[in-house]
């Protein structure tokens, strides 16, 4: 893992977990100096990003497992998700126009949004997919 | 604690939303809201104690506003928290939801 581990957790992909990641991404954000409203949208963001991997990715099996982590290092906070679904196509999985008021599809705009950047790539012999999302720490620490 | 509470009232329903609104209850709230919507005219959806709100709880909102659009009845949301607010915002939302600060206004 590139940088300092913050975070390490394995969760069901069951969306009663997301709630326990996001107490611990939560306190994990605080111990590293993240204000508030950063963590806020940090949090929205992975929390997004595990529910797709919920709906979409296993598509609502209620199986299987995610892993997260999260780790800082070069200035930047990186949060990584892997799962090990079959493999998604990153050219799916884009922020929509959001000019078109309709409910779904908000969550990979959450994430745009909030991240300074962010890959999908499914990993080689469909062992699965991993998201990596990376936030510039401003100076004095903060997201 | 999540709870989700309709309180009818001759032609309008308040939806009372608590706690934290994620994929793992969000259909109850979609629920709730579109079956008042089936029940009465003017529908509030009370959202003071949202502590939390992700996309799928705002997809429940813009569910019952767009339903309730469609058949010509009155939604509001009413007294949303700062963090119902800033995800609102984050979507682009925050100007096409009629807001109220209070269950009066919605009513109204």
């Amino acid at each position: 893992m590139a940088g300092r581990a913050l975070l390490a957790l394995e969760v069901p992909a069951q969306p009663e977990a997301l709630r326990s990641v996001r107490g611990a991404l939560t306190a994990a954000l605080a111990r590293s100096g993240v204000g508030a409203e950063d963590r806020d949208r940090l949090v929205l963001a992975v929390d997004e990003a595990m529910a797709n991997v919920i709906r979409h990715a296993y598509g609502n099996s209620g199986t299987g497992r995610v892993r997260f982590t999260l780790s800082r290092g070069r200035g930047m906070l990186r949060f990584r998700l892997r799962d090990f679904a079959p493999p998604v196509d990153p050219a799916q999985v884009r922020p929509r126009d959001l000019s078109v008021c309709r409910p779904g599809g908000l969550g990979i705009n959450f994430i745009d949004e909030t991240m300074d950047r962010w890959c999908l790539r499914p990993l080689p012999r469909g062992k699965g997919n991993v998201l990596t999302m990376c936030k510039r720490l401003r100076p004095g620490g903060k997201a | 604690m999540n709870d989700c509470k309709v309180e009818l009232d001759g032609d309008f329903a308040l939806v009372r939303v608590s706690g934290e609104v994620d994929l793992s209850w969000s259909q109850s709230v979609r629920k709730a809201i579109l079956d008042a919507l089936g029940k009465v005219r003017n529908v509030g959806v009370e959202l003071s104690g949202v502590a939390y709100i992700d996309s799928s709880g705002i997809a429940a909102l813009v569910e019952g506003f767009q339903s309730a659009r469609g058949k010509g009845q009155k939604f509001s949301l009413v007294a949303a928290s700062p963090q119902v607010q800033a995800v609102l915002k984050l979507a682009r939302l925050d100007r096409v939801f009629p807001m109220v600060d209070s269950v009066a206004a919605a009513r109204a």
